[in-house]
């Protein structure tokens, strides 16, 4: 049988576009995790660490920027209305960052300063091209929504951390900065997490949730808390640990303010959602949530300087990155990677025979381990870190590596299906029924009858 | 050959939302539904404006219809107004879909 010619969603690029920038971010969140119980004895003391440099940025730059760069390939049109500018772009660009990505992985474990500084030179280049295609796109943008807001705020976080970035390692070879060292690492650090990725998240949840959940968007007053609250609070937060410490403080409160109506919003967004059941993918995301709450705590303790020191700064980077940024990257993952495999082997036959939904493409024992693994084992990092015990730390590791083969197995199971799309489906049953004589979770998109199939 | 507003309803009812696993009537898509003759105009929206699945779930909303026995011609116009919210979620299959408008 002819199929149609592969079909892209609505001026979005071809589902192998986001698909592989996801793949490649999937095998960075596994390598990391690994990582984690390998350098047990290094996570027992102080974070500035070559490895754990390296570990850093494979989890910061390998898992979650080319997870939120290839995601945006994918949403950006849906939440902003947009096409993508060029989709060979993104092709080279992902390239690009792979390359320069491993490069600063592996200079920063050797400790070899000028590689890295050239490693983090191509990374610059590769971002800069997302950022001209990400402002192409966007040319002419009139619509200035809450997301929109974000998400130019996001980009505006992404430059400044890559930045921050040039001039530390740069300052490494030819030293430059004025001031002391840390501090501005931190200010980098903290660029990243809440100028680059936070605003990113919540733009993204404002417009796509709603759609999961079945439940309305944020209010007015939730939208107004967010957008504020970092676009005030992360300056804030960067000036004070430059130099303005008066601003520290109430930067951190203000981003504080902004974590608490998201998670307000999650709550209410969770108990008046119209979604009956909930599938892991939205299982992971709520859960997330909820490590923004020790994650604030931790953070606005430390600016007004009632904890201090390496132990509490790792157990802060592991609620705020591994719990809260790392589940929703998983959780949005199980959604957005099943929906862009369908697309490209299914939604061709849809209509004409029987295609699967998107759940029947999934694997919910391997996403249910993995959320046991994943959930139980960052708490336990968060614990061990904090303590500082070498042994314990490489327990919970383990439990990540495992949660980790548990996603990756699962991504695997869905991704085996651009192969099986050729295939019939369901693979052995060629009694097919209606689909409202089948329970639901069996249904299939079965056909509608097309005459001109 | 008479077409019945059920007929079309059952016909829509085939057609799912890959992601939710639920019809396109029962997500409260359908706004409204007009039969004159063999020709069937269905005016539907979407969950959100940019859903990747515009064009597909148009284009099966017109396959689903052309089985229906006796129907010559379907006509399916998008719109956004009112935008779809997760309130028009039917609970209840046996609710009709109003012959114009929402």
């Amino acid at each position: 049988m002819s199929l149609p010619a592969r079909p892209r969603p609505a001026s979005g690029p071809s589902p192998l576009v986001p698909l592989g920038y996801l793949v490649c971010a999937s095998a960075a969140f596994l390598v990391a995790s690994l990582g984690v119980a390998w350098l047990g004895p290094e996570l027992a003391g102080h974070y500035y660490h070559p490895r754990l440099l390296a570990l850093a940025h494979t989890v910061t730059l390998g898992w979650v920027t080319l997870a939120i760069m290839g995601a945006s390939y994918q949403l950006i049109p849906i939440v902003l209305e947009r096409p993508i500018w060029s989709e060979r772009l993104a092709r080279w660009q992902l390239a690009i960052l792979a390359v320069a990505v491993t490069g600063m992985v592996a200079h920063f474990h050797l400790g070899t300063w000028p590689g890295l500084m050239a490693a983090a030179g191509l990374l610059a280049v590769g971002i800069a091209l997302h950022l001209w295609n990400v402002g192409m796109s966007l040319r002419g943008f009139t619509q200035w929504t809450f997301t929109a807001r974000l998400i130019v705020l996001a980009y505006g976080g992404l430059a400044l951390t890559t930045l921050f970035g040039l001039a530390l390692v740069v300052n490494r070879v030819w030293p430059f900065l004025p001031g002391e060292f840390f501090p501005t690492l931190h200010a980098h650090v903290q660029l990243a997490l809440l100028g680059w990725v936070a605003p990113m998240i919540l733009a993204v949840a404002a417009r796509v949730y709603p759609m999961f959940f079945l439940a309305p968007a944020p209010r007015r007053v939730h939208s107004f808390l967010q957008l504020c609250g970092l676009a005030a609070g992360v300056p804030a937060v960067v000036l004070g640990l430059l130099g303005v410490p008066g601003l520290l403080v109430a930067g951190a409160l203000a981003v504080a303010a902004a974590a608490g109506a998201h998670a307000a919003w999650m709550c209410e967004m969770a108990w008046g959602r119209k979604r009956p059941g909930l599938d892991w993918g939205l299982r992971f995301v709520l859960t997330a949530t909820a490590f923004l709450a020790p994650a604030a705590v931790l953070g606005v303790a430390m600016a007004a300087d009632r904890l201090a020191g390496p132990r509490v700064g790792l157990a802060y980077a592991v609620v705020t990155l591994g719990g809260w940024i790392s589940l929703t990257i998983v959780g949005m993952m199980l959604k957005i990677v099943p929906f862009l495999v369908w697309y490209r082997a299914y939604s061709p036959r849809a209509g004409r025979e029987p295609v699967p939904t998107l759940a029947q493409l999934s694997w919910p024992r391997a996403e249910g381990l993995a959320y046991l693994l994943l959930t139980g084992g960052v708490v336990l990092l968060a614990a061990t870190v904090l303590v500082g015990e070498a042994a314990w730390i490489r327990a919970a590791g383990a439990v990540l590596a495992l949660g980790a083969l548990a996603f990756a197995a699962a991504l695997a199971r869905v991704l085996g299906h651009l192969h099986a799309g050729a295939q019939q489906w369901p693979p052995h049953s060629p009694d097919l029924q209606s689909p409202r004589e089948r329970p639901p979770h069996t249904r299939t998109l079965v056909d509608v009858g097309a005459r001109d199939a | 050959m008479s077409i019945s507003r059920e007929q079309i309803t059952q016909a829509l009812r085939a057609v799912f939302d890959p992601e939710l696993g639920m019809s396109v009537v029962d997500l409260g898509l359908i706004y409204g539904m007009e039969i004159e003759a063999g020709r069937v105009s269905i005016t539907m929206t979407l969950t959100a404006q940019g859903c990747p699945l515009h064009e597909s779930l148009v284009e099966w909303v017109r396959r689903a219809i052309s089985k229906v026995p006796g129907v010559e011609d379907v006509g399916v116009a998008v719109t956004f107004d009112p935008p779809w919210t997760p309130d028009r979620i039917v609970r209840d299959p046996s609710r009709e879909i109003s012959s114009a408008g929402s």
